[in-house]
C-alpha cells in the first residue's frame, strides 16, 4: 500500500510549481529570488465587460451591421469613439460608453474590456526561480526546514518563529501574548481561546503554528488576516514531538507561513518553510514509499493521534480494532507508552 | 469495454475507482451461473503522493490474484482476452470511474419551469458542479455572465432551450453571449460546449460555435413542453466527462484504454440496476438505489422502469462532509449518538475527517459518529431527491418517499459496518421508509460493478443480483398516520407458512420488533392495522401481503412512526437508541 507522507525536515530541498490557470504573463526570470508574497505571473482573469449591440444601434440587421464595425478585436479605443456605423451627420453610430479595448466579436456584438484587474499568482514560497514554463508558470526552489501541517486558513505570511512554551502540549492563551511578539510567527501545541486569536491580530503576529486548534475556533481563524496552519488537525491534540523538536532548533528565525489549503487531488498542504541560506543543495524528500517494518509513522486519527512510533510488524486484513472495524494494519510501538495496533490508513509515514 | 465475442459464458475482472478506495472485482461462471468470486482493495492514487490512478488498480488486482490464485497481470498489463482459459486472467473488463473532482458546469435554458431546470436535472444526474447559470429569469446584464465564465473557467457549458420547432432567437442569443465568453478565454482552456435544445439549431450553434472549442450535439432534452427526455444527453455527458477528467488526471486515459473507451460513471451503474430491478416490480410500487461514498452520493429510482437519478457531489462521508457539515445542525447528528460525547468532541471529529477521508473510526464512539453522519448524509441525500418521484406512486404519508418495494443501499460507511443491525438500522433511520419494503445490502461494494458487467452480459446482473452476494437484510413493514402515542396496540400479523397459520402477533406503536422468517424462506403475511395507520394499502387498512421474501432479520416492523422522533435529553435518547438495537441484536 503506498503510504500517504507528512514532511518533517531539517533540511532539504523544496521545489514548488506555481502555475496561472490559464495563460497569462510571468513576471520574474530564471535566476530572480522571490519573496513568498511576490507575485511571478499575472493573468487576466478578473477584467469586466460591457457588451455593445451595433445591430440594436443601427437600427439594422446583425449582418449588415457587422459590415460597418469599424474597430476590430485588441484594439484599444477611448470614451465616444465611433465603434460601428457611418460617419457624418445623420448617421446612426455606435460609441464606445467608456475607454477599453475590443475583446471580441460575435453576431454584430462587441465585447468591450473596460477593466484590467489581472489576477496575480503568488510564489507563496521564498526562494530562486529555476525554470519558467511560459505563459503559465514558474519552478521555485528552496534550501531549508519543512513542516508540513493538514490545515491551513488560506493566507500567506513571514516572520520570526517563536515557541510559546517548551512543551507541544502548551496551549496558547491571551496572557501570553503582548506586543513584544510583534512580527512573530507563534507556535504553540493547541488554542481554545478565543481572545488569544483576536489579540494575536491585534499586536499584530505574522502567523501561528498550532498543533491543533478546537473546531469552534474556526469562523473566527478563516477571518483572520494572518495565517494559521494546524500541524495535527481540529481538537486539542498537541503537535507531534518531531515537528515540535524541528520548530524549537529552528525559533527565532525567520519562517514562511503558506497555509494554502489541503487538495489531495493536487498534493498542495499548507507548510512551515524556514530558509537555510549557503547550505548547498540537499537532496529533495523522498516522494513515495509503502509501509515498512522500522519506519517511523504518524497517527492521524483515534486516542493515540498526534503520536509517533515506529511499525515492528505488519498486521493481516483480519485483524480487528476496537471499533469493531477489520483492516490491514501495523504494531506500532510508540515512544515510552508501548505498543498499539492501527489500521494502515489510520497512519501516514514521517517523511 | 471488452465484451464476448459470442454469447459464451465468461469471465469478467470489474475495475471501480472511487476517490478513497480502489476495487478489483473477479466474476466468473460456476455450473452455469455467474457468481461472484473475488474482490481486492487499495487506497486510490489519484492524488498525491503516487498521481497515477493505475499504482491503486494494480494493487487491487494484485490483491485479487492473492485471493483467487489466478494470474490476471503480465508483464504487459491485465490479461484480457476471449480466449483466457481457467486459472488465467479473464475474458472481459468493465470500469467504472468516479474519483476525480466534478466537472465545473455551466447551464444555460431558457426559461425556468423548462429547459432550465431540464438542463440543471441532466447535469445533477452526473458528476457535475454548477459554477454558473444563465436563462430569461436572469435580471443580471450578460456581462456579469461573461465575466463569471471567465472567472469560473469551467469545464463544459450545457445549452438547452427551445422545444424542436419553437424558440430559437432566445436560444441563439444566449448562445451568443456563450461565444463571446469563449472568446475572451485562451483557445486550449475553453470548456467543451454540449448542446441539447432545439434540434433545429445545430447548424446554426454549429456556426456560433464550432470554431471556438469542442461541440457536441445531443437529441433535445425538451423536445416538446410536455415531454423531457435525458437518457440521450446523460449518455453523452458521461463520454464528455471522460474525456474531461482523462486529460486531467493522470492514468485515466490509459484505464479508459483497457476498456476501449467504454468506461462508465457509478451513477450509471447504479441507475442500470436499479431500472432493471423495478422492472419486476408490480406498479406503482418502486425501486430506490442509493450509494453512499467518501465524495458523492447517488440517488437511483425508477418506477416501471423509468430511472431518475441524481448525482450529489457536495454530499459524502470523507472529502465531501463539508457539504453536510454546511446543512445540517448538529443536534442533527448528535441525535443518533448513543454515547455521552461532547459537541466539541464531535465537531473535531467531523472537521478531521475531510482531511483523513480513508481513515477508519478507531473506537465505537467514532464509528457511531461516522454511523450518524452517513444518516445524515442519506437523510440530506433522500430530502434532496423528493422531486424526483412521480405524483402517481403511493404515497402512505404526505412529504415522505414514495413506497418502494425494494431499496438498495451501497457504500461503505453502511456496508461495511460491524454488525449488520447497525446496518439496518442507518438504513431506516435516514431513509425512513414507509409501505413494505425489502432492504437489500451491497455488503461487498458490488453495485457498480453488477450495473457496468450488465453491458456485457445482462445475465450477470440476474444471476449476481439473484445469489447470495448481496444481502436480504429483511422486509419492513413501516405503517404511517395518526397514532395514539402511548404505545398501544398497532398492528395485528399473522403469517403463513407453507399453507401452515402461525400465532397472531400483536405489534406496539412506538419501537421495532422482528418476525423470524429466514434468508431465501417465503411466507405470506395478512396484516391489520389497529389505529388508523397506513402500511401502503390504505388508512386503517390491512390486507395479505404475498409472498414476503425472509432475509436476515426476517419480518421488521418499524413502527416508530414518520419521522422518526428520538428524545433530545441524552439518558432517554441512550435508552431508546439501546432499545431498536436490541430489538434487531435479539432476532
Amino acid at each position: 500500500m503506498i503510504a500517504p507522507v507528512s514532511y518533517i525536515q531539517p533540511l532539504t530541498t523544496i521545489r514548488r510549481n506555481r502555475r496561472l490557470p490559464v495563460d497569462g504573463q510571468v513576471l520574474v526570470k530564471i535566476g530572480d529570488v522571490v519573496h513568498s508574497s511576490d507575485a511571478v505571473a499575472r493573468a487576466n482573469l478578473e477584467a469586466s465587460h460591457l457588451i455593445l449591440d451595433s445591430a440594436r444601434a443601427l437600427g439594422m440587421s446583425v449582418d449588415r451591421a457587422a459590415k460597418l464595425i469599424q474597430r476590430g478585436v485588441g484594439e484599444q479605443v477611448e470614451a465616444g469613439t465611433i465603434i460601428a456605423g457611418r460617419r457624418g451627420v445623420g448617421n446612426r453610430q455606435l460609441r464606445a460608453p467608456a475607454a477599453g479595448q475590443i475583446a471580441a466579436i460575435s453576431e454584430a456584438q462587441i465585447l468591450l474590456q473596460v477593466s484590467d484587474e489581472s489576477s496575480l499568482l503568488q510564489a507563496r514560497v521564498p526562494g530562486q526561480i529555476t525554470d519558467i514554463d511560459p505563459g503559465r508558470g514558474v519552478t521555485i526552489e528552496c534550501v531549508g526546514a519543512w513542516v508540513q501541517g493538514v490545515w491551513g486558513n488560506k493566507r500567506l505570511g513571514e516572520g520570526i518563529l517563536h515557541l510559546v512554551g517548551d512543551r507541544q502540549d502548551q496551549a496558547l492563551t491571551a496572557d501570553q501574548v503582548d506586543m513584544s511578539l510583534r512580527g512573530a510567527i507563534l507556535v504553540a501545541g493547541t488554542c481554545e481561546h478565543r481572545q488569544a486569536l483576536e489579540l494575536a491580530a491585534q499586536v499584530p503576529i505574522r502567523g501561528l503554528v498550532l498543533g491543533s486548534l478546537t473546531t469552534k475556533l474556526l469562523p473566527l481563524a478563516l477571518k483572520l488576516a494572518y495565517p494559521i496552519v494546524l500541524i495535527e488537525g481540529f481538537g486539542k491534540t498537541p503537535m507531534n514531538e518531531d515537528a515540535f523538536k524541528l520548530f524549537s532548533t529552528v525559533s527565532g528565525e525567520t519562517a514562511t507561513l503558506n497555509a494554502q489549503y489541503p487538495n489531495p487531488l493536487n498534493g498542495d498542504r499548507p507548510e512551515v518553510i524556514i530558509p537555510i541560506p549557503d547550505a548547498g543543495k540537499p537532496p529533495q524528500a523522498v516522494p513515495m514509499q509503502s509501509f515498512r517494518v522500522g519506519q517511523a509513522v504518524h497517527i492521524l486519527v483515534g486516542a493515540e493521534r498526534g503520536l509517533i512510533g515506529d511499525i515492528t510488524a505488519l498486521l493481516p486484513s483480519s485483524t480487528y480494532y476496537p471499533s469493531g472495524l477489520h483492516a490491514t494494519g501495523a504494531s506500532v510501538k510508540l515512544l515510552g507508552k508501548g505498543e498499539v495496533g492501527i489500521p494502515l490508513v489510520n497512519l501516514e509515514l514521517l517523511g | 469495454m471488452i465484451g464476448p465475442s459470442s454469447t459464451q459464458s465468461l469471465s469478467l475482472v470489474s475495475i471501480d475507482v472511487g476517490s478513497v478506495n480502489t476495487r478489483a472485482f473477479f466474476f466468473d461462471n460456476v455450473e452455469g451461473r455467474y457468481r461472484f468470486l473475488a474482490a481486492g482493495e487499495a487506497p486510490s492514487t489519484i492524488g498525491a503522493p503516487a498521481f497515477d490512478i493505475n499504482l491503486g488498480v494494480l494493487e487491487a488486482i494484485d490483491q485479487l490474484q492473492e485471493f483467487t490464485g489466478r494470474t490476471f497481470l503480465s508483464d504487459r498489463g491485465l490479461l484480457i482476452s476471449h480466449e483466457n482459459v481457467d486459472g488465467v486472467g479473464a475474458n472481459a473488463v468493465g470500469i467504472t470511474f468516479s474519483g476525480g473532482p466534478p466537472l465545473k458546469v455551466v447551464t444555460v435554458g431558457l426559461l425556468s419551469e423548462v429547459s432550465f431546470d431540464s438542463v440543471n436535472k441532466l447535469v445533477r444526474s452526473s458528476y457535475c458542479h454548477v459554477v454558473e447559470s444563465l436563462s430569461l429569469n436572469d435580471r443580471r446584464r450578460p456581462e456579469a455572465f461573461i465575466d463569471a465564465i471567465c472567472q469560473t473557467l469551467p469545464d463544459l457549458v450545457v445549452v438547452a432551450g427551445g422545444t424542436n420547432r419553437g424558440a430559437s432567437r432566445s436560444v441563439i442569443r444566449l448562445v451568443n453571449y456563450l461565444a463571446l465568453a469563449l472568446n475572451l478565454i485562451p483557445e486550449n482552456q475553453r470548456p467543451h460546449v454540449l448542446f441539447v435544445g432545439n434540434e433545429n439549431l445545430q447548424e446554426e450553434i454549429d456556426n456560433l460555435l464550432g470554431a471556438l472549442t469542442t461541440l457536441l450535439h445531443s437529441p433535445n432534452i425538451r423536445p416538446n413542453l410536455d415531454q423531457e427526455s435525458l437518457g440521450p444527453a446523460l449518455q453523452i455527458l458521461n463520454t464528455i466527462y471522460f474525456e474531461i477528467q482523462a486529460k486531467k488526471l493522470s492514468g485515466l486515459k490509459e484505464l479508459r484504454d483497457l476498456s476501449e473507451g467504454q468506461i462508465r460513471t457509478p451513477a450509471l451503474s447504479l441507475g442500470r440496476v436499479v431500472r432493471f430491478l423495478s422492472n419486476v416490480i408490480d406498479a406503482p410500487k418502486g425501486m430506490l438505489g442509493i450509494d453512499i461514498g467518501a465524495s458523492n452520493t447517488l440517488v437511483a429510482s425508477a418506477f416501471a422502469g423509468d430511472l431518475q437519478q441524481r448525482v450529489f457531489t457536495d454530499l459524502g462521508v470523507g472529502g465531501s462532509l463539508p457539504g453536510m457539515i454546511a446543512e445540517t445542525h448538529l443536534a442533527q447528528i448528535m441525535r443518533w449518538l448513543p454515547y455521552d460525547l461532547s459537541e466539541d468532541f464531535v465537531l473535531d471529529y467531523l472537521h478531521n475527517k475531510p482531511m483523513f477521508a480513508r481513515a477508519l473510526p478507531a473506537s465505537q464512539e467514532e464509528l457511531a459518529i461516522e454511523q450518524a453522519v452517513a444518516r445524515q448524509v442519506m437523510r440530506l441525500a433522500i430530502g434532496k431527491s423528493l422531486d424526483l418521484f412521480p405524483p402517481n406512486a403511493i404515497y402512505p404519508l404526505a412529504g415522505t418517499v414514495p413506497w418502494f418495494d425494494r431499496i438498495l443501499v451501497s457504500g461503505s460507511a453502511v456496508s461495511k459496518a460491524p454488525r449488520m443491525e447497525q446496518s439496518l438500522l442507518i438504513i431506516l433511520d435516514a431513509l425512513q421508509p414507509v409501505g413494505i419494503t425489502t432492504v437489500i445490502l451491497d455488503q461487498n461494494s458490488l453495485v457498480n460493478a453488477v450495473g457496468v458487467g450488465a453491458e456485457i452480459d445482462p445475465l450477470l446482473a440476474v444471476h449476481v443480483l439473484e445469489s447470495n452476494s448481496f444481502i436480504n437484510l429483511g422486509t419492513v413493514i413501516s405503517p404511517v398516520g395518526n397514532t395514539r402515542g402511548n404505545g398501544s396496540a398497532l398492528l395485528r400479523i399473522q403469517i403463513v407458512r407453507e399453507g401452515r397459520k402461525e400465532d397472531v402477533v400483536e405489534v406496539r406503536e412506538g419501537g421495532i420488533s422482528t418476525i423470524p422468517l429466514s434468508a431465501g424462506h417465503v411466507a405470506d403475511v395478512y396484516v391489520q392495522p389497529l389505529q388508523n395507520v397506513n402500511i401502503g394499502l390504505g388508512p386503517g387498512r390491512g390486507g395479505w401481503v404475498r409472498r414476503v421474501v425472509g432475509g436476515v432479520f426476517g419480518l421488521i416492523i418499524d413502527a416508530r412512526g414518520r419521522p422518526i422522533q428520538v428524545p433530545t435529553s441524552f439518558n432517554r435518547r441512550q435508552e431508546v437508541l439501546k432499545t431498536w438495537q436490541d430489538a434487531l441484536t435479539r432476532s
